[in-house]
C-alpha cells in the first residue's frame, strides 16, 4: 500500500516537505488469526456448571467426556478447577451423548442458565449476540451452532431484526468461497484522485481519544491495517502515536474542530466531515469533564476537566454551497484525499445525500438512529433519526433516479452489529457499512451504557483513566478485532455463496432478495 | 384599512382554494441550500449587461441548475411604450414551457379579462446551445402590458364586497388571483407544467432559466435593456434533474421580486400561517413562501416596511429590551400575530420593489435574526449614486467595476461597506435603498429598518476618472526631489510625507506623485519602498481634505496594481537580473519554477484564476511554496478562496500580502506564517489557525477564527457574526471595531495568564478625518462568551454598557494590573500596525483614564482546572512524554 501511495501520487508534488517529514514507516500487521482468549478468568457464559465438591470423587469421567474442555483438573492437583462455563454447550449435549450432568456417577454436577443472561445486553444487542461476538473475537469464526447463540438478529422487533434474506433452496450458481470478492472501491468519481479499494466492505467508525482509550483506538487501527481497510480518529484529534497508521486512518473534521490541523488533514487518504451522528442528530458532541484528562485536554488544546461541546452544526456551513466550499477547502489542503460526508438520517436524507454528491463528496456516510454508545442520550437514540434501513433504500433509489448512484460510494452505519446486518444493508442499497459498537464488543464491552459516566468504563474500553486503560493489552485488542473481522467476512462470503453472488457489489441494491416480516405472508420465518 | 375589509380580502382568496379543491397541507418539493444573491440600484438607468459580471462572480454559490434576474424601473422608449403606460399598466411576463400553449393561456387568462395595450414576445438568440451556462432551453416569454377590464373588475369587487377598497388595490388583487389561477391550470407543482407567470407587477420584470443567471442576459438579449434596479440569483438546487426554471428565483409578488439565500427550518409552519389566510403556495420552495409573506404583510395588512421586517425577522433578547417602550408594545403585538409565520433558520432576502404609492424604486436587504447567511451592503455616492447588496463583497466589486467602465462618474470603490445586524435594535437587520424623483432626476437614500439614514463620509469632491490631465501634470521640483529621495531610502518617511500633504493636494497632484513613485521604482529596494508606502496609504487612515476617500483609494490601488503588474515576469528569467521580485499570472502559470538566487518574492496576479480547485491561485501558491518560494504578494483578487491554505506545518518563514477582494477561508489552518490582508476579509477566515500572525486592515466576515488554536491576530475594523467560536489553545486577538454577535461562544482557550488565549475588543471606528471615534457600545450583540470555559475577553467599555443579560456562562470581572500587563504588548503592536494610539484608547471624554476604568474583562463563570492544581488522577505525564517522543520521530512503529 505504501508503495502505491509513493509512486502513484508523487507525494513530493502534493505534500509540503514538513508534512512529508511527519510520515513514519507504516505499521505492518499480518492478517493472522490467533486465539485471543477472554481477558477475565471467568467469562460471562450462557450456562453455569456447578460442582458439588462434597459429592465429587474426582473420577475424571466428565473431563474425558466433554469435547469442549469445560472440566479441568490440572496435573498434580487434587481437585477440579472451577468449570469453564463459557465453553459449555448446555443441555444439547444430552442428545450427543456427552452430557456430563447425567453422566456423573455421583450426581455432583448441576447446570443452570446464567441469570446474567437476563441482565446482559438489551433488545438490540441481546446477550446471545454479545456472547457470539466475543466468541468471534476470540477465535476468528462464528461460534458453532452448538452454542445456540442466535446472533443474526436481536429482539428489537424492528429494523434489521425484522428483515430476512430469501435464500433459494439451491444457489443459482455454485461458487467456491475463494471465488467470492468482498472488496469495495471507495472512489467512484473518476476525478483524478486515487482509487482506494478496501478488502472488506466496512471500515471502523470514528471514536475520539477521550471518548475511548488510545489502546482502543490503536487496536482498531491495527485491525484496519491487517484487513486493508480504515479506522477513523473521531473528533478528538490525531494522536502522534497514530502516525504509523496514517495510511489506514480517516481524519475526522467534526463541528468542534478539536485537534484538526492542516497536517492531520494532509497525512491521511480519507477525510471525513461529521455533520451529525444518527444516534443524536442535532445535538452535537459532548465529552464530559471527567474524561477530559490532561492528555485529552492537550490533544484538544482545551482546559482540563471541563466538559467539551461540539456544536451542531458546523458554524461555517449553513447551506449546500457552504458545504461545497468546505469540501473544496479540504481538497485544496490534501490533493489526494477522498472526502466522506457523514450525515444523520432526517426525513429529507435523500436530498441531503444528492446535495453532498453534487458538492463533490466521494463517500456519503449515512448514520442511522440505532447506533450510539452510552454517551448519546436515551431520549435521542432511536427517536430522532430515520431508521437506517429506510434511509439506505431511500437514498439508494434517489441517487439512482438522479443518475448519480455509480459516482458515489454509499456507506451506512448506526446499528450494524453482525455480518448479517452488513449483508442486509448492502442488499438494501449501501455499498458498504461503518461499524462502531461491534468493535467495542469484541474488546469485551457489555453494553452497560455507562460510556459517558465518570472515567469508569467497567471494561476499560471507553475510558481515559490511567488505572483502567492498561487493563487492555494492545496486541490482544488488535487480535480480537482482527478475529472478529475474519468471522464477519467468512459469514458474509457464505451468505453470498448461498445467494449465488460473486461479489458484494452484485449484492448491492438487491432488495428483492430480502423480505420484511411485517409485510410478508410467509408463515415460516426464514432464518437469515 | 379596517379589519372587516382585510377579512373580506382574505376571504376572496378562500373561494379560489375551494374552486380548485386544494388539499389542506403543503410539502416542500425540493431542498436548496444557500445561493449567490446580488442586487444593485442606480440613479441612472443601467443596462442589463452589468448584472453579468457579479452573476459570474457567484458561480461557485450556485450549481448552474437555476438562475434568475429581475429588473425594476425601465426606460419607456426602450420598451416601445409611453411613460404613463409603463407606470400604470401591469407588466405581465409569462413563460411558456410548451410551444403551442400560448393561445390556450391567452384565451383563458389574458384576452377575456384584460385590456392588452401591448404584447411582445421577448427576443432570443436563435440557438440556446450557443449560450454557455444553459442546461436546457429557456422558456419562451411573452410580455403583456395590461389593465383589468372595467366590467371584470366591477364584478370582482361586487362578488367579494370590496367596494370600500381602493379600486387600484382591488385590481392588484385581481391580477394576483388571476396569476394564481393561471399557474394552477397550466403549472401546478404536482401535475402538468406548461406555462407559468414569471412576474405580474408594474414596471418590473423577472426572467429565469435552468442554468447560470448571466446566461439570461445573453439568451433574452437584455444586455442593453436599461433599468434602475437589478437583482440576480444563482441557485444550488440539490435535485439533479431540473428541466424547467419555475423553481428558480426571483419570485414575484405584486410590484416586488425577491431572491433568497438560505433555507427555512419551519417551512411547514410558515405555510400554515399562509394557509390560514387562504394563501396557497404553488411552487413549493422557501422563496415563493417568502414573497407570499411579504405580499400578504404589505398588500393585505398594509404594514409599513418597518413592520413587515419585524414580522419576518423579529427583534429578540437584549435587543428587544433596548427598544423604546412604544415600539416594544407594537412589536410585541406583531410578534404575537406573526411569529409562526416568521421564517426560522438561515436566510437573507434581497428584494427589488416598485413602491408605486410613494413613487419610489426600492432595493432591500433583510437578514435573519441570527445572521446565518453572509451579507454585505455598499453605498457609492456622487453625481450618480449606486446602492448594492450581495452575499459576498466580490460581487459588489465586480458590479462597481463593470458600471464604472461604462460611466466614469461611478468609482469602483464604494464610499461605505457594511453588514446588517439581524433582529437588532440598532439597525433592525435590514437596509433599504430608495430611489426617489427629486426635481426631475432620481436621487438615492439608504435607511435602516427604523428609517435612520446611513451616514456617509463627508468628503464630497469627486475625481473625474476620465481626465488624463495628470499625465501632463507638473509636480513641483522640491516635491519631486523629496519623493525621489524617499523612494531610495525610507518607506515610512515617504508615507508620512504623503499623508501629511494629501489633504492639501488635488487629485491630479496625488495621481502624478504616485506615478512618479512607481516610475522610479526600478530595483528591489525602490520597488519595495514604493509598494510599502502605497500600501500604507491604502491601509491607514488620515485626513483627505475635501476629497473623497473612496476616489483616492481607487487612484492609489490603481497605481499599486500598475506597479505590481510591471514587475519582472517569472517566465522571462533573463529579465531584470538581480531583481528580487517576480510576477506570475494565469496566462503564465505553467512557468512556475524554483526561485533563482536573489529571487525572494513571488507576486501572483490573482485576477483570472478560478476561485478554487487545482487551477486556482491558492493552489499555485501552494506549489510555489513547495518549490521553495517563501514571500508572496497576492493581488487583483476577486474572491479567490483558500489563500495561504495547504502549506502545512511550521511555515514561520512565509509571508503573504493580499490585495483586492480576498475570498473565504483565507489564512485557515496557518501554522507560523504571517499574512497581511490589505482590505476587508471575507468569511471563515483563520479557521483552525494554529499559530502565526494575521493582520487585517479592514473588516472581517462571518465565523472568523472558528476552532482556532493559536496565532496573533489583529483586525483594524469589525468582525461580523460568530467570531472565535469553539476556539481553543492560545489565540490572541485584537479587534478594534465591534462584533455583530456570538463572540467567543464555547471559547476554551485555557488561562490567559498561563499561556491561554484572549480577545481584546476596542470598540472604535474611524472618523472622516482619520481620527478615532469611540463607540458608545462596543458590543451590541445579545450573546457574548456563551458556554465558554477558558480564555477571556477584554472589552474597552468605560461606559459599562456590557450587562449580565448578554452573558450565558461568562461573568464580568474588573481588570487587574496583571491583565493590563498581559494585553499591553498586543495593544502596542496594534498601535504599530494601525496607528491606533493606546493614549487615544484610554482617553474618555477628553481625559486620560486608568486602564482599569476603561477596560473590562469577561471570564468563564466556571473556571477550568490548571495542571498544577489537579489531583493526580487527571494527570497523564507518562502518556504525554510518550507522545512527545512520537512527535519527535524518536519512536516509530
Amino acid at each position: 500500500m505504501a508503495e502505491f501511495l509513493e509512486t502513484d501520487c508523487k507525494l513530493e508534488e502534493i505534500l509540503p516537505e514538513k508534512t512529508r517529514k511527519t510520515r513514519t514507516p507504516q505499521f505492518q500487521q499480518a492478517r493472522t488469526i490467533r486465539p485471543a482468549l477472554p481477558r477475565y478468568r471467568n467469562e460471562i457464559s450462557k450456562y453455569i456448571i456447578l460442582r458439588d465438591e462434597e459429592k465429587c470423587a474426582a473420577c475424571g469421567q466428565c473431563m474425558a467426556m466433554c469435547p469442549q474442555g469445560v472440566h479441568v483438573k490440572k496435573p498434580g492437583y487434587k481437585y477440579f478447577a472451577l468449570p469453564k462455563s463459557h465453553l459449555c454447550f448446555g443441555p444439547k449435549c444430552e442428545a450427543k451423548g456427552c452430557y456430563c450432568i447425567t453422566a456423573c456417577p455421583r450426581g455432583a454436577l448441576r447446570i443452570q442458565e446464567n441469570p446474567m443472561m437476563k441482565a446482559l445486553g438489551d433488545y438490540r444487542w441481546p446477550a446471545a449476540m454479545i456472547l457470539a461476538t466475543w466468541k468471534m473475537a476470540e477465535r476468528g469464526e462464528v461460534p458453532s451452532a452448538d452454542y445456540g447463540y442466535e446472533f443474526e438478529t436481536g429482539d428489537s422487533g424492528g429494523g434489521f431484526d425484522r428483515i430476512r434474506f430469501k435464500f433459494p433452496g439451491k444457489p443459482p450458481i455454485e461458487l467456491g468461497k475463494d471465488e467470492i470478492d468482498t472488496s469495495l472501491e471507495l472512489n467512484r468519481r473518476h476525478d483524478g484522485r486515487p482509487r482506494i479499494r478496501i478488502d472488506v466492505p466496512w471500515y471502523g467508525g470514528g471514536m475520539s481519544f477521550g471518548s475511548v482509550s488510545n489502546t482502543t483506538q490503536l487496536s482498531k487501527a491495527r485491525a484496519a491495517v491487517a484487513w486493508n481497510t480504515f479506522s477513523c480518529t473521531g473528533e478528538g484529534g490525531f494522536m502522534e502515536r497514530m502516525r504509523p497508521y496514517d495510511d489506514h486512518m480517516i481524519t475526522q473534521v467534526a463541528t468542534g474542530l478539536f485537534g484538526v490541523r492542516e497536517e492531520t488533514i494532509q497525512r491521511v487518504r480519507i477525510v471525513e466531515f461529521k455533520y451529525a451522528q444518527g444516534a443524536k442528530p442535532g445535538l452535537g458532541g459532548h465529552l464530559l469533564g471527567d474524561k477530559n484528562t490532561e492528555a485529552v485536554a492537550k490533544m484538544r488544546e482545551t482546559v482540563i476537566g471541563i466538559s467539551l461541546f461540539s456544536p451542531f452544526p458546523f458554524h461555517s456551513v449553513y447551506s449546500i454551497e457552504d458545504h461545497m466550499k468546505h469540501i473544496d477547502w479540504v481538497k485544496h489542503i490534501n490533493r489526494r484525499a477522498l472526502i466522506s460526508t457523514k450525515v444523520s438520517t432526517p426525513n429529507d436524507v435523500d436530498m441531503v445525500a444528492v446535495g453532498s454528491y453534487s458538492a463533490g463528496t466521494h463517500i456519503i456516510h449515512l448514520d442511522g438512529g440505532y447506533g450510539g454508545t452510552g454517551a448519546a442520550p436515551d431520549i435521542a437514540k432511536k427517536n430522532i433519526a430515520m431508521p437506517i434501513e429506510y434511509a439506505i433504500s431511500k437514498v439508494h433509489n434517489f441517487l439512482t433516479d438522479e443518475g448519480a448512484r455509480d459516482q458515489v460510494t454509499l456507506m451506512a452505519s448506526g446499528g450494524i452489529r453482525n455480518p448479517c446486518d452488513v449483508a442486509k444493508a448492502i442488499a438494501l442499497g449501501a455499498d458498504g457499512v461503518v461499524i462502531g459498537t461491534a468493535e467495542l464488543v469484541a474488546l469485551g464491552c457489555v453494553r452497560c451504557g455507562r460510556c459517558s459516566t465518570g472515567r469508569g468504563c467497567p471494561r476499560s474500553i471507553a475510558t481515559t483513566d490511567k488505572m483502567l486503560v492498561p487493563k487492555i493489552n494492545l496486541e490482544w485488542g488488535a487480535q480480537r478485532i482482527i478475529n472478529m473481522y475474519n468471522a464477519w467476512r467468512n459469514e458474509l462470503v457464505s451468505i453470498l455463496q448461498r445467494l449465488g453472488l460473486r461479489s458484494v457489489s452484485e449484492l448491492r441494491g438487491r432488495s428483492d432478495l430480502l423480505m420484511h416480516l411485517d409485510y410478508t405472508n410467509d408463515v415460516v420465518e426464514h432464518k437469515s | 384599512m379596517n379589519n372587516e375589509l382585510i377579512r373580506r380580502l382574505i376571504d376572496s382568496k378562500k373561494k379560489l382554494i375551494e374552486e380548485f379543491d386544494l388539499p389542506v397541507t403543503v410539502r416542500k418539493s425540493e431542498e436548496e441550500g444557500g445561493c449567490g444573491v446580488v442586487g444593485f440600484c442606480c440613479t441612472e438607468p443601467v443596462p442589463g449587461k452589468h448584472i453579468y459580471e457579479p452573476s459570474k462572480q457567484m458561480h461557485n454559490r450556485g450549481n448552474g441548475k437555476g438562475g434568475g434576474i429581475a429588473a425594476v424601473g425601465f426606460v419607456p422608449e426602450q420598451l416601445g411604450v409611453s411613460r404613463d403606460l409603463l407606470e400604470d399598466h401591469y407588466m405581465l411576463h409569462i413563460a411558456f414551457l410548451e410551444p403551442d400553449v400560448k393561445d390556450d393561456v391567452e384565451s383563458s387568462f389574458i384576452t377575456p379579462l384584460f385590456d392588452v395595450a401591448v404584447s411582445q414576445m421577448l427576443d432570443t438568440v436563435a440557438d440556446w446551445k450557443t449560450i454557455p451556462g444553459l442546461e436546457v432551453k429557456p422558456p419562451d416569454v411573452c410580455r403583456y402590458f395590461v389593465r383589468v377590464k372595467a366590467d371584470v373588475l366591477d364584478r370582482f369587487i361586487l362578488d367579494h364586497q370590496l367596494r370600500e377598497l381602493d379600486r387600484r388595490e382591488a385590481e392588484d388583487e385581481y391580477v394576483n388571483q388571476n396569476s394564481f389561477k393561471l399557474n394552477q391550470m397550466f403549472y401546478s407543482a404536482m401535475g402538468d407544467k406548461r406555462a407559468f407567470v414569471l412576474s405580474h407587477g408594474r414596471n418590473i420584470m423577472i426572467l429565469k432559466v435552468v442554468g447560470f443567471a448571466e446566461a439570461i442576459v445573453d439568451y433574452y438579449k437584455v444586455q442593453d435593456l436599461c433599468a434602475h434596479v437589478w437583482i440576480a440569483h444563482q441557485r444550488f438546487p440539490t435535485k439533479g434533474r431540473v428541466w424547467h426554471p419555475a423553481g428558480a428565483h426571483p419570485f414575484t409578488g405584486i410590484n416586488i421580486a425577491l431572491v433568497h439565500n438560505g433555507d427555512f427550518a419551519n417551512y411547514h409552519s410558515v405555510c400554515e400561517h399562509l394557509l390560514q389566510r387562504h394563501i396557497w403556495p404553488q411552487f413549493l420552495t422557501d422563496t415563493e413562501v417568502s414573497v407570499l409573506l411579504f405580499d400578504l404583510l404589505s398588500r393585505t395588512y398594509h404594514y409599513s416596511l418597518e413592520h413587515i421586517i419585524e414580522a419576518l425577522a423579529p427583534t429578540s433578547e437584549l435587543d428587544f429590551d433596548r427598544l423604546p417602550e412604544a415600539k416594544k408594545k407594537l412589536y410585541r403585538a406583531i410578534q404575537a400575530t406573526h411569529i409562526h409565520g416568521s421564517p426560522d433558520g438561515p436566510w437573507f432576502f434581497i428584494i427589488a420593489r416598485n413602491n408605486v404609492a410613494q413613487k419610489q424604486f426600492q432595493l432591500l436587504g433583510i437578514t435573519d435574526t441570527a445572521m446565518l447567511r453572509p451579507q454585505v451592503f455598499a453605498f457609492c455616492d456622487g453625481e450618480v449614486q449606486v446602492g448594492l447588496i450581495a452575499s459576498e463583497k466580490q460581487a459588489i466589486d465586480a458590479t462597481l467595476l463593470s458600471l464604472s467602465k461604462d460611466d466614469l462618474r461611478i468609482c469602483p470603490v464604494a464610499d461605505r461597506y457594511w453588514n446588517a445586524r439581524g433582529g437588532s435594535h440598532t439597525d433592525g437587520g435590514a437596509f433599504i435603498f430608495n430611489l426617489t424623483r427629486e426635481s426631475g432626476r432620481l436621487r438615492m437614500t439608504c435607511t435602516d429598518k427604523f428609517g435612520k439614514p446611513v451616514s456617509l463620509p463627508k468628503g464630497a469632491e469627486p475625481y473625474d476618472f476620465a481626465s488624463e490631465t495628470y499625465l501632463q501634470y507638473e509636480v513641483g521640483r522640491d516635491i519631486e526631489q523629496k519623493i525621489r529621495g524617499f523612494v531610495e531610502s525610507d518607506a515610512a518617511a515617504l508615507y508620512r510625507y504623503l499623508r501629511d500633504h494629501i489633504s492639501a493636494w488635488g487629485y491630479d497632484d496625488i495621481r502624478a506623485i504616485c506615478r512618479l513613485m512607481t516610475d522610479n521604482a526600478k530595483n528591489t529596494n525602490t520597488i519595495g519602498i514604493a509598494i510599502k508606502a502605497l500600501t500604507m496609504l491604502n491601509d491607514l487612515r488620515y485626513p483627505t481634505g475635501a476629497k473623497k476617500r473612496s476616489h483616492l483609494l481607487h487612484i492609489l490601488r490603481g497605481e499599486l496594481s500598475r506597479l505590481l503588474k510591471g514587475l519582472p515576469r517569472l517566465d522571462r528569467s533573463q529579465d531584470a537580473p538581480g531583481n528580487e521580485y517576480r510576477l506570475i499570472d494565469f496566462a503564465t502559470r505553467n512557468a512556475l519554477r524554483t526561485p533563482m538566487q536573489n529571487e525572494t518574492t513571488l507576486a501572483i496576479d490573482a485576477f483570472g484564476f478560478p476561485p478554487e480547485g487545482e487551477q486556482s491561485d491558492a493552489s499555485l501558491l501552494m506549489d510555489a511554496y513547495m518549490k521553495g518560494w517563501r514571500r508572496f504578494i497576492s493581488f487583483g483578487c476577486i474572491g479567490q478562496r483558500y489563500i495561504g491554505n495547504g502549506l502545512g506545518p511550521e511555515t514561520d518563514d512565509v509571508t503573504i500580502d493580499v490585495y483586492g477582494s480576498s475570498g473565504d477561508y483565507l489564512a485557515s489552518g496557518i501554522d507560523g506564517m504571517t499574512i497581511a490582508v490589505h482590505g476587508n476579509a471575507q468569511d471563515q477566515v483563520g479557521q483552525i489557525t494554529k499559530q502565526g500572525k494575521l493582520v487585517i486592515y479592514g473588516d472581517v466576515g462571518q465565523t472568523f477564527l472558528y476552532g482556532a488554536k493559536g496565532g496573533e491576530i489583529y483586525v483594524m475594523g469589525n468582525a461580523a457574526g460568530r467570531p472565535l467560536i469553539n476556539s481553543v489553545g492560545k489565540p490572541r486577538v485584537v479587534i478594534n471595531g465591534a462584533c455583530l454577535d456570538f463572540l467567543g461562544e464555547s471559547f476554551m482557550a485555557g488561562d490567559p495568564h498561563n499561556g491561554g488565549g484572549f480577545v481584546v475588543l476596542n470598540g472604535v471606528r474611524f472618523g472622516d478625518d482619520g481620527g478615532l471615534i469611540l463607540m458608545n457600545e462596543p458590543y451590541p450583540g445579545s450573546n457574548i462568551f456563551s458556554l465558554a470555559s477558558g480564555g477571556a475577553i477584554y472589552v474597552r467599555d468605560p461606559g459599562k454598557t456590557l450587562v449580565d443579560q448578554q452573558l450565558n456562562g461568562g461573568m464580568i470581572a474588573p481588570l487587574t494590573k496583571k491583565d493590563w500587563e498581559l494585553i499591553l504588548p498586543y495593544l502596542e503592536e496594534n498601535e504599530r500596525l494601525f496607528h491606533i494610539q493606546i493614549e487615544d484608547l484610554l482617553n474618555v471624554n477628553g481625559e486620560r483614564r486608568d486602564p482599569r476604568q476603561v477596560y473590562r474583562k469577561v471570564v468563564p463563570f466556571v473556571a477550568g482546572k490548571v495542571a498544577e492544581e489537579l489531583e493526580d488522577d487527571l494527570l497523564d505525564e507518562e502518556f504525554l512524554e510518550e507522545e512527545a517522543l512520537y512527535e519527535a520521530g524518536a519512536v516509530v512503529g
